[in-house]
């Protein structure tokens, strides 16, 4: 199949550098990959993207989830594409980065396996408890861990994901130590926490907003600089004195490198508009998923930045083990 | 008692014409993914959500629920049919089912299935009404102890039963766990086992082994024996006859209450149920040595505890916000995405929303059984084609179905390579089953155990804590251990054997 | 059991015993232990440690059973052995050519040799089956059902 696909590849590249690519682009179905099992945060996020940005596209996109060993699956197979724009990959940083920064885990791709083309979400960190908590601020559940260390619990959706990583920021910022659990994904968060086995959980605003609205659950602090627009009566980490506790999970569309420059222009400039769309934005904010659009150099340079701190708190929770 | 005010009004707009029209398209494409390979429901149910975009919130929801259930009864189709399980809680049906088939009572098995998922699915669907609340937040004092106690508690029964050969029953079960084990391991996501082959990270895939031990294994069988047919046996009449309607009663009231109790419980999956309701069966049975060789009450056990569970699990999806499996995360992001936001508070916002829907799983379990059970006659027909069609076909369908779930060449040579293994187990005699049971359950098994450490902090002594846990972890091992230690006082269980 | 039989059991004994010696070799190359308890070579180690145990009980439960002589035979020989076997090259052919030719051509070369191995003879039927099986299917199953299947060449 690989070497098809490279003597193909290879046959296309010279007919794909010709100036009228960009009405020859693209001629059949673009296919997208997420890298999370469906029904997930990433994966609705994905399909109303998708729903949406193959009416700009002019031609349908197909959602493929290929979940598995936290999102490794899917980026290896994102990477391992035929590079002629039409394999796009769902990508979810700072998941990317400590796949590749765990050598445990052996990453077939490395950060530059990648073009970051457009993102779409930034969907900022959240520490919620349930509603009946002793914990009614973040300032209380801090306490309790200082007063316990190593005994106040709390979960994330994943070994190195954006939470695993936030605990550590806050373990250092804070000069906490919590016992950190790792569910698989939120849904066994939540059975977790209500469940009264943990104390509190890391998780993402997008996947909460409902619940904090409906009572279900105290939300205590998100990990940003600015106040999310969802949960505005819940404070920021830099409000509370924890300016470099910035954490969140960025999810947004790339390419594998070697993907014509023209392609890649024309995916922008459909997904970008899809994005911009208002019927998207209001499906988006129905799902409490806050949009941060960027392309071209500024997205280059969020993912390289992402990457840098990513790597510091990946490399203290490696020594953990 | 309003709740039963609002049933009424939620049955009636249930049964509005439109919202008909939805449960039966529902019904019809979800026996349709269950019946085709390559399109695990989850998969098939995340296709059609863009579809109910366009629908309004309650006949998009009343669809997919349709479809949920819709799948589980076509697993059971090709279970019966071709030894192949559409989906992994068909797999017990495949037990008893197939070798129904082989016997020319098809049509009994899938009637007995289509009635024996009816009666579960509304007796699952009248305790969810009302009982959820309360039982939902009591199913949440089980915990990540309980849950590993609950697997090994789950393993313990199937080895402790498959009774001609104990040794061969636990080897076959470390085996299965081994196969397990392999792939990313929860401790540090290492790849382990994997040698280097970037498809066995996420471990090796159920479905292609599951068709190639039971499905390819069945077909190798069948071509040694150099028949014409799949199926030798001339068919019987489609619907049961009353000796086993007799045997069956029993088995299908076991089948809803085990069903719908693990239903409850989160993340169970649909196997346990299905797995515990057969064995159960099988012990309180007079005649154990039946099982394995077409005992009906096989069949009503394992299809009425499967659907008692679908139904079940919509208790934790509706009362908690809480999906158990990953076809109901689908169904929870198409419910979010239409307006509904399951959790404590759905039935205090929306109650008309929540209760149509409820009301719609009456009407789809009804529906289902009215669409399904005249094709019965149909389907056990088809097994009558000649072997030479039959065989090619059922192996295409095969090779769709490892290929499908991952675009993956190397699953179908797993396939391959498991039908082969199956044919010699099975002409050998080992017992298969106890293996596909720690296959499905290893994985739960080494995460629970993993998360009850992190949240003990690594110490064991958190089981001294939980007796729920200490229970469910005590009594079967203290149970396996006396059957191997004393081996005659279980003659009876002996008997028979689980293949 | 029969001769055949017992020996058959034994060889598949003995090999899901080496099967876990090389597992419990496997295991010791992860770490056992780690921070929290177990680490990931735990489970493996002790499982396989467990599966060489019943394996090597279960071989001499085996040998020492009566041993029936007869002529039963465990497997095929002739028209069934070929029948067997030649499922499983035309699999083995079939999922091979996929990976080159794409679904298409590969089924079409599947059902037709399968069909005609197995005994059908009639050309027209075996053709109409190979069509529909190999092009109908595809065309189904990506256009209607969603549901990818290996493409050709000319599909890109």
């Amino acid at each position: 199949m690989l070497r098809r696909r490279t003597l193909i590849a290879a046959a296309g590249a010279t007919a794909l550098a010709t100036p009228a690519f960009a009405q020859n682009f693209p001629r059949k179905a673009v296919q997208m990959i997420v890298a999370f099992p469906a029904g997930g945060n990433t994966d609705i996020g994905a399909r109303i993207l998708a729903s949406i940005a193959e009416k700009d596209l002019g031609q349908p996109i197909t959602v493929v989830n290929k979940g598995g060993a936290g999102g490794q699956i899917g980026f290896t197979e994102g990477a391992r594409a035929r590079p002629d724009g039409y394999t796009v990959t769902f990508i979810n940083l700072p998941s990317v980065s400590t796949i590749v920064l765990d050598p445990e885990r052996k990453a077939a791709f490395k950060m530059d396996s990648f073009v970051p083309v457009v993102n779409q979400v930034l969907d900022p960190g959240v520490v919620w408890v349930k509603a009946d908590s002793p914990y009614k601020t973040f300032g209380d559940l801090l306490d309790a861990a200082r007063k316990a260390p190593g005994k106040i619990s709390a979960c994330t959706t994943g070994i190195l994901s954006d939470d695993h990583l936030a605990i550590l920021m806050i373990d250092d910022a804070a000069k906490v130590d919590f016992r950190i659990v790792h569910f698989e994904g939120s849904a066994q968060q939540l059975t977790g926490v209500m469940g009264g086995h943990v104390d509190c959980a890391f998780d993402n605003v997008g996947g909460i907003v409902k619940r904090v609205k409906s009572g279900e659950l105290r939300a205590l602090v998100v990990t940003d600089d600015v106040r999310s627009k969802f949960l505005p009566d819940v404070p920021t980490t830099k409000e509370l004195g924890f300016p470099s506790v910035i954490s969140s999970s960025t999810r947004g569309i790339a390419v594998p490198k070697g993907t014509p420059a023209d392609a890649i222009k024309v995916l922008e400039t459909a997904f970008l508009k899809a994005i911009n769309n208002p019927e998207h934005i209001k499906k988006m904010d129905e799902q409490g998923l806050a949009l941060k659009p960027m392309v071209g150099a500024e997205y280059a340079k969020y993912y390289a930045d992402s990457h840098a701190a990513a790597t510091k708190y990946t490399e203290w929770a490696l020594k953990q083990r | 008692m309003e709740s039963l005010g609002y049933l009424m009004a939620g049955l009636g707009a249930a049964l509005s014409f439109n919202n008909l029209l939805f449960a039966f398209a529902g019904c019809v494409l979800g026996t349709l993914i269950g019946v085709l390979p390559g399109l695990g429901p989850a998969a098939g149910t995340a296709i059609l959500i863009p579809l109910t975009f366009n629908l309004d919130a309650t006949g998009a929801i009343i669809m997919l629920c349709a479809i949920y259930y819709g799948a589980m009864y076509g697993g059971t189709i090709t279970s019966v049919l071709i030894n192949v399980p559409g989906e992994a809680a068909s797999v017990v049906t495949c037990i008893d089912g197939y070798q129904m088939a082989k016997q020319g009572r098809a049509g009994s098995a899938l009637a007995i299935a289509a009635i024996g998922s009816f009666v579960g699915g509304i007796v699952a669907t009248i305790l969810l009404v009302v009982v959820a609340a309360p039982l939902a937040s009591l199913a949440l004092k089980f915990g990540p102890a309980e849950f590993f106690a609950l697997m090994v508690a789950g393993l313990c029964l199937v080895v402790g039963l498959a009774g001609r050969n104990i040794l061969a029953a636990l080897l076959m079960t470390a085996l299965g766990l081994l196969l397990s084990l392999i792939g990313m391991d929860p401790v540090r996501g290492a790849p382990r086992f994997t040698f280097g082959v970037e498809e066995l990270y996420d471990g090796i895939g159920f479905v292609p082994v599951v068709m190639g031990l039971f499905g390819v294994g069945e077909l190798l069988l069948a071509a040694e024996a150099r028949q014409t047919h799949l199926i030798q046996a001339d068919l019987k009449k489609w619907y049961p006859t009353r000796d086993e309607w007799r045997r069956s009663s029993g088995a299908i009231g076991r089948g809803t209450v085990i069903g719908f109790v693990l239903g409850l419980i989160p993340g169970v999956g649909a196997i346990v149920p299905t797995f515990m309701a057969y064995v159960l069966e099988k012990r309180v049975s007079k005649n154990p040595e039946r099982f394995g060789k077409g005992a009906i009450e096989g069949v009503a056990s394992a299809e009425t505890a499967n659907n008692a569970y679908a139904n079940g699990s919509m208790v934790p999806l509706l009362a908690l916000g809480v999906p158990s499996s990953p076809t109901i995360a689908v169904l929870m992001g198409a419910f979010i995405v239409n307006g509904l936001t399951p959790g404590p508070f759905l039935f205090q916002e929306k109650p008309e929303l929540v209760w149509t829907v409820i009301a719609s799983f009456f009407v789809g379990n009804v529906l289902l059984l009215i669409l399904n059970l005249p094709l019965v006659g149909l389907w056990a027909r088809l097994l009558k084609i000649p072997f030479a069609y039959l065989c090619t076909g059922v192996l295409i369908f095969c090779i769709i179905g490892a290929y499908g779930l991952k675009q993956s060449l190397f699953d179908v040579w797993v396939m391959l390579g498991f039908g082969v293994l199956g044919y010699v187990l099975r002409k050998l005699d080992f017992p298969i089953a106890p293996a596909i049971l720690a296959l499905i359950l290893g994985p739960m098994m080494e995460k629970s155990l993993r998360t009850t450490l992190e949240i003990s902090g690594g110490s064991f002594a958190i089981f001294l804590d939980r007796p729920l846990a200490l229970a469910l972890l005590a009594v079967p091992l203290i149970v396996l251990a006396a059957i191997v230690v004393r081996p005659r006082a279980f003659a009876n269980l002996r008997q028979t054997d689980i293949e | 059991m029969s001769r055949n039989a017992r020996r058959g059991w034994l060889v598949a004994t003995a090999t899901m015993m080496a099967i876990c010696v090389f597992a419990i070799w496997q295991s010791l190359l992860l770490s056992l232990t780690d921070r929290l308890g177990p680490g990931p070579g735990f489970f493996s180690f002790w499982l396989s440690l467990l599966g060489v145990l019943f394996a090597g009980l279960l071989i001499l439960d085996v040998w020492r059973k009566p041993v029936i002589e007869n002529d039963e035979t465990l497997f095929p020989r002739g028209e069934s052995a070929f029948r067997v076997l030649i499922i499983i090259g035309a699999v083995a052919g079939a999922t091979l050519l996929m990976g080159w030719v794409g679904f298409e051509l590969a089924m079409l070369v599947f059902i037709a040799v399968l069909t005609f191995a197995l005994g059908e003879r009639r050309w027209y039927a075996i053709g109409l089956f190979a069509i529909a099986g190999s092009f109908g299917v595809y065309y189904v199953f990506t256009r209607w059902l969603d549901v990818l299947l290996p493409p050709g060449p000319w599909a890109a």
